[in-house]
């Protein structure tokens, strides 16, 4: 790894503010997606606090209820889409090349356009604020009739055409990705090589280029309906409006693996360098991420489960059937820990909080699946705290993982792991603390989506204590941000590897130069810089 | 730090495909072929509208809810489709859909031997046939919209019940991505009278025709399913 | 091949843990504090807080809410358990450079956590299928039919002479969604067909203690039959999303014996049937001789000058009302919402409902008396629409 250290000062991290608007470097865009991410995750944050502040006490005491639902509309929204599943795209896009040993991705100009829509889309989206009669407010499903034109105005067109850049953003990466992956590998790095990120980012783009589509279809239906006198959802006219959810979450019940498996990504490489084994079942992880991927095409309507209009049986099979290559994950993962030499620094904690709240979040799944009592729990807060579970439980803390991971590749500084350890604790307890109730106020019955309850329901004490918990994750924010400032100038110097990892960015030095590689090191394993390091272990 | 993006690019485009995959698909081409899988969930999700919405269609005739397509209301207009058009006063007007049919499907021929004619390096060729590729997609652009303009005479549009909705939306979307289609190939003969391609060095206009191709093939789905299959009276 | 991060790193999981296991306690400590109880606690991980629930779908729903339960808990606590036991068991000790036996899997045992969960996944399917079965099953008898109609952001049942359909006949509009007088009230043990229409948006029929809820698509007619089969009155709500008021739009059902409900049913069809719509209370009886506005006419009309107050586009148009204290007045009420149900319902500060007067489907007027109130303010609603809220100062 000596031929690593023939760039001491390179300079991926700094360049004026011209060559960020215009890089074409697939690490720059990553951190550009990972930051931009970050800041639609800090406004959606703050929309979900308003939301939580308003439901502390019944009564409406800051807010009404117009913008109650603009404000939880627009958190999901940017939490969704232009938060999770840009930054899994950010992680892809610096990762992948690296962890393949290219120098680049496929289209560099088209990684760029690629982002570059992100903020354009954000702010179409976020501009329905400023729009009269204020934001999309019908949730981030946008369900018509409720979205069309009788019942809201300019801010729902805004939301539309913000989604479809996105949607646009979404689908020119995952080609990218696609071609990247196929080829442009290393030599010797084959596909049952590839490390499980680079899988699942090619597993996860397979779904946007088949389902982001048709949510694009979906949504255009509805701007028609909306702005040109269309009837395809317009119950009046002979439109369908269930159609619309049969559409939609063709699309967006991939994309819940879209939002996920990038982050078991993540998870797959942090259990392994810091438990300092392989992964455990390397091929059986990559099928059944590739299972849960087909899967996850035929389980659309266990959303709709209560309209009536779907097919019951077959829907919930397949939902149940797709907790099996989950549980497949799982087992690998604490397999892969079992008789390791774990090392807690900040990632692997992390790593820890994803597999405690992925376990709730998939077996409080299992709940739904089962058709009657989802009749008794859809559209309560049990399936808010199931959500939460998978997305925040799950793909938040795996994005932090990553970040903490990653951090010290990207900048060549690592962050400090006091303030990680402290941030950590933070948004574990704040996380459970808030969403854990939210199962007992499903159960009870409270409706999600609802902006204010009678005080003679009993959900007041638990609604109290998720505020509280949300304004501790809120306040778990503070140590990350602090330690990104601080360490960005005055972290310690991380060197290539600091983490003793497996997969080739850690073969390049921190940063890396323009295209990567001097030179790489031989590839016969899913882990050639370990075996740069110590041999190679078993045939693969 | 530009010329270095600039270096990347070059890199990442061209080298790359002739380093490491000389035997397969160019990137581009590559590309083009997963852009235009999106391209088909996007028109599969439409279909899956018009399908949908079609089968469920119901009218009040003499006091009963019964199916039919299409609506009562154009069932006259319509009668004759897809050659002839009988307006609300009496009058044939030819119509144009089954020549712009042609059209679009013998574009398709032409396309393919422009990318015949520049893997043998015949330029002259390729330019030519290009050239009347893009001639043939204005003309049924030009038709379309006149299709278009006889239908808004007799009052049906986006909002004349869900016929009006789904016919125009899909075959606007369809008009769109000939439009796109067009467009790429009007760079494509632009680039190739600058010389730019070769028998070695023709990504670009594959990936071009194939995405023609697909635009072609959409409409003989489109024109299948819109024209040719019966209809349902009441 | 030492590093920093690797001899400083074993302290973490002991910090974090410790952090995580104080504040574990402290919550625990005030839940107990706040007089919540294992017991209550327990419960709480079953719907409506374990309390019995009151159809003969709904226990069927339960029992499978069980068996998920048990079989998920059992599943969390051995899949944590090992998560922890690894956590603990597993860290690397400080200096401990080497390597642990790079084990890359074991395709036996890949195979067994495959099988395992797939039995298990099938096993809930077919039980699930099976309660399906019954919470879907039509009742093959019955003679209690609803239309549940739902609306922004109101409630509105129609009690029908047969199955819903074309021909079915209206016998009772039901337009008050809550209070004694209004709900929709239904008969204990005897099978209940309800369908669900909605003219706007999509709403969704929820009753907690149903356990049962089902969309209301406009366009498509949702059913379902049940047998309530303990009497009582249970809370119901829109559980889809329809708007600002979404959460305001509630419902009551009252489960009453069999004999009450034919009781209630017959005065209901027999009101229903004088001259509908049912004439506004205590309209001034002075007919014939139009009095001029603002000074109702007429004998008995109190004193001083009537209150004005209307109903435009579910809301009050003026929300802050006086009248004077301790003798009758009159308000003048114009519902301007076209077939819209609204009224007046003065409550005193504790919710005691002082006067509540009866429904207007507008557009309409209707001139309400009111009783002598004592000084003091009083909040109004519609009994329709929870939302649409004033206050009246009487002074």
């Amino acid at each position: 790894m000596a031929t690593t250290a023939l760039h001491p000062a390179a300079p991926a991290v700094r360049g004026g503010l011209y060559e960020w608007l215009t890089t074409t470097d697939h690490k720059k865009i990553g951190m550009l997606y990972l930051v931009n991410s970050l800041v639609f995750f800090a406004l959606g944050g703050i929309l979900a606090l308003v939301v939580r502040l308003e439901l502390a006490q019944p009564g409406m005491q800051f807010i009404d209820e117009a913008f109650y639902n603009q404000a939880f509309t627009m958190h999901a929204s940017f939490m969704l889409f232009l938060f999770i599943i840009p930054i899994l795209a950010g992680f892809g896009n610096y990762a992948v090349p690296l962890q393949i040993g290219a120098p680049d991705m496929a289209f560099p100009r088209i990684n760029a356009l690629s982002f570059w829509l992100l903020p354009l889309g954000g702010a179409l989206m976020a501009s329905g604020f400023l729009a009269s009669g204020g934001a999309a407010a019908s949730g981030w499903t946008e369900y018509p009739p409720l979205s069309g034109p009788a019942y809201h105005g300019t801010g729902t067109d805004l939301w539309i055409m913000g989604l479809v850049l996105i949607g646009t953003s979404s689908i020119l990466g995952a080609i990218n990705f696609l071609v990247t992956i196929f080829r442009m590998r290393a030599p010797g790095m084959t596909l049952f090589r590839m490390p499980i990120l680079s899988w699942t980012v090619l597993v996860t783009s397979v779904l946007v280029l088949m389902s982001t589509p048709v949510l694009t279809s979906a949504l255009i239906m509805l701007f028609i309906d909306r702005n040109y006198g269309g009837h395809f959802f317009d119950p009046a006219n002979g439109g369908n409006a269930v159609l619309y959810q049969n559409v939609f979450w063709f699309y967006s019940h991939p994309a819940v693996y879209i939002m996920v498996l990038p982050a078991m990504g993540i998870i797959s490489e942090v259990l392994p360098v810091f438990s300092r084994k392989p992964l455990f079942g390397y091929k059986a992880f990559v099928f059944a991420t590739v299972g849960i991927g087909a899967l996850g095409f035929s389980v659309w309507a266990h959303h709709m489960f209560t309209t009536g209009q779907v097919f019951l049986p077959f829907f919930a099979l397949m939902t149940f059937l797709i907790a099996v290559p989950t549980g497949v994950k799982m087992f690998n993962w604490i397999a892969t820990l079992w008789r390791g030499k774990l090392v807690f620094s900040t990632p692997l904690l992390f790593a820890f909080g994803f597999l405690t709240m992925f376990l709730i979040g998939g077996l409080n799944g299992a709940f739904s699946a089962a058709v009657p009592v989802d009749f008794a729990l859809h559209d309560t807060y049990w399936v808010v705290a199931h959500l939460h579970y998978v997305l925040f439980g799950g793909s938040v803390f795996g994005v932090f993982a990553g970040i903490y991971y990653w951090f010290p590749k990207m900048t060549g500084r690592m962050l400090n792991e006091t303030l990680g350890k402290l941030q950590f604790v933070l948004m574990f307890v704040g996380f459970n603390m808030t969403f854990f109730p939210m199962h007992q106020l499903g159960l009870m019955g409270m409706p999600r989506r609802i902006a204010d309850y009678a005080s003679t329901a009993g959900w007041t004490e638990l609604n109290t204590l998720a505020t509280i918990g949300g304004f501790t994750i809120g306040l778990s924010m503070v140590p990350f941000l602090w330690n990104v400032m601080v360490s960005l100038r005055n972290g310690r110097i991380a060197g290539d590897d600091p983490w003793e990892g497996n997969t080739l960015e850690w073969a390049t030095s921190s940063p890396p130069p323009p295209y990567n590689f001097d030179h790489l090191p031989e590839i016969r394993s899913e882990r050639p810089v370990f075996d740069a390091r110590h041999g190679r272990t078993a045939t693969h | 730090m530009t010329s270095d993006a600039a270096a990347l690019t070059t890199h990442g485009e061209t080298h790359d495909a002739t380093e490491h995959g000389a035997a397969g698909l160019g990137n581009p081409v590559l590309g083009m072929l997963l852009f235009i899988t999106s391209e088909v969930m996007f028109f599969a999700g439409l279909f899956a509208a018009y399908f949908s919405i079609r089968a469920s269609y119901q009218e009040l005739v003499n006091g009963q809810l019964v199916h039919l397509w299409p609506p009562a209301q154009f069932a006259d207009t319509l009668k004759a489709l897809p050659f002839v058009i009988t307006t609300s006063e009496g009058h044939t007007v030819l119509n144009v859909i089954l020549p712009a049919t042609l059209i679009l499907i013998a574009s398709s021929f032409t396309c393919q031997l422009g990318v015949n004619a520049i893997k043998r390096d015949d330029r002259t060729g390729f330019l030519r046939n290009f050239g009347v590729t893009l001639v043939l997609g204005i003309l049924f652009l030009l038709l379309q919209a006149y299709d278009y303009t006889v239908l808004f005479g007799e009052g049906m549009g986006l909002g004349s019940t869900t016929f009006g909705t789904t016919y125009f939306t899909l075959t606007g979307f369809h008009g769109a991505h000939v439009f796109g289609g067009a467009l790429m190939l009007a760079v494509v003969v632009y680039r190739g009278m600058a010389g730019q391609f070769s028998a070695r060095h023709h990504d670009m206009v594959e990936a071009t025709s194939l995405y023609w191709h697909f635009v072609d093939i959409v409409w003989i789905l489109l024109f299948s399913v819109l024209y040719l299959l019966p209809g349902v009276k009441a | 091949m030492s590093l920093p991060p690797r001899s400083r790193a074993s302290s973490g999981p002991l910090i974090a843990g410790t952090l995580i296991v104080v504040v574990i306690g402290i919550a625990i400590v005030a839940l107990l504090a706040a007089g919540i109880t294992p017991q209550r606690a327990w419960e709480s991980f079953f719907p409506v807080g374990g309390q019995p629930v009151v159809t003969d779908r709904a226990h069927a729903t339960r029992s499978l809410y069980d068996v998920v339960f048990y079989i998920a808990a059992a599943i969390f606590l051995l899949v944590e358990g090992l998560i922890i036991f690894t956590a603990i068991r597993y860290r690397r000790k400080p200096g401990d450079e080497e390597l642990p036996p790079q084990i890359h899997g074991n395709n036996l045992i890949e195979i067994i956590w495959t099988v395992i969960p797939l039995g298990i996944v099938l096993f809930l399917f077919v039980i699930s299928w099976q309660t399906l079965n019954t919470v879907d099953a039509k009742a093959a008898t019955g003679d209690v039919h609803v239309r549940a109609v739902a609306a922004r952001f109101q409630w509105k049942f129609d009690y029908l002479d047969g199955p819903d359909g074309p021909n079915a006949k209206v016998v009772y509009e039901q337009l008050l969604p809550v209070g004694d007088d209004g709900g929709l009230v239904l008969p204990v043990g005897s099978p209940v067909h309800i369908t669900l229409t909605s003219p706007d948006v999509i709403h969704a029929f929820y009753v907690p203690k149903f356990l049962f809820k089902r969309d209301v698509v406009p366009g498509k007619l949702n059913n379902f039959d049940f047998t309530v089969d303990t009497p009582g009155t249970y809370r119901g709500q829109c559980a889809e999303l329809c708007g600002e008021f979404h959460g305001s739009m509630l419902f009551e059902v009252h489960a009453l014996p069999q004999a009450d409900f034919d009781a209630w049913m017959a005065a209901a069809v027999k009101k229903a049937q004088q001259s509908p719509p049912p004439p506004p209370s205590g309209a001034p009886a002075g007919s014939g001789a139009p009095a001029p506005s603002g000074a109702p006419a007429g004998s008995g009309a109190p004193a001083g000058q009537a209150v004005q107050e209307a109903a435009h586009n579910i809301a009050f148009v003026n929300q802050n009302l006086s009248a004077p204290a301790n003798t009758p007045f009159a308000i003048e009420f114009d519902n301007q919402d076209a077939g819209q149900p609204h009224n007046i319902e003065i409550k005193d500060a504790g919710g005691a409902v002082k006067f509540k007067g009866d429904l207007v489907i507008g557009p309409a007027k209707a001139t309400y008396d009111v009783p002598a109130l004592p000084a003091g303010t009083y909040p109004f609603v519609c009994t329709v629409h929870s939302n649409m809220t004033g206050t009246i100062t009487v002074q």
